[in-house]
């Protein structure tokens, strides 16, 4: 009881600012994990003997398979 | 293929699945059999033939579609394309491509043996956006 007394008797001035700490920190997470995942690219590589069709063709088809 | 003639071009790339455990030795026979000049053949054969994945079956779809016998038993025993799946492999899984057949149509992934109205819808759309 002593400690809930404690806690009551906090300012609510205390709260305001965990908040908007916590609201920072998960801004701060948004903008650090924002461009990895619009940067993050796989530059694909392909054999010329994997390949049909024209290289000037407009419409590219990256199958990937499996054989079993 | 056919009926999209000259306006598309078809990439291959191997995703043999780590449970599919002759599919690996197949996607590098198939190599071999790209480097002798009949990628497409072998592949054409590998799909009739699946799962019967075993190094004679692999030397015997050699021999049926022309390709010297020797020097494909020792591109296979040799894995001298290990490393070419490998890195489709790497790349497909940091792709988060996890499952086959995985398609990217002009970048647009298509999960999956999709019905071929959807798959002709996706790249009617694709030749449009290229206009």
């Amino acid at each position: 009881m002593k400690g809930l007394s404690r806690v009551a008797d906090r300012s609510p001035r205390v709260y305001y600012s965990s908040i908007g700490a916590l609201f920072a920190l998960l801004l701060a997470l948004v903008v650090v994990a924002w461009p990895t995942r619009v940067v993050a690219q796989v530059e694909l590589t392909w054999s010329p003997s994997m390949v049909k069709g024209p290289p000037g063709a407009p419409v590219t088809i990256v199958e990937f398979s499996d054989y079993q | 293929m056919e009926e999209y003639d000259g306006r598309i071009r078809l990439v291959f790339k191997d995703r043999p699945l780590a449970m599919h455990t002759l599919a690996r030795p197949a996607h590098e026979a198939a190599r071999c059999a790209g480097a002798a000049g009949k990628y497409w053949a072998y592949h054409d054969k590998l799909f009739a033939a699946q799962p019967r994945f075993r190094r004679g079956d692999l030397l015997a779809y050699a021999s049926e579609i022309g390709l010297d016998a020797d020097a494909f038993a020792r591109c296979l025993d040799e894995r001298r394309f290990k490393a070419d799946v490998e890195r489709d492999v790497e790349e497909a899984q940091a792709l988060g491509i996890n499952s086959t057949p995985t398609f990217l149509i002009n970048g647009q992934r298509v999960i999956g043996a999709t019905s071929l109205e959807e798959f002709r819808a996706v790249i009617d759309k694709a030749l449009q956006e290229r206009r």
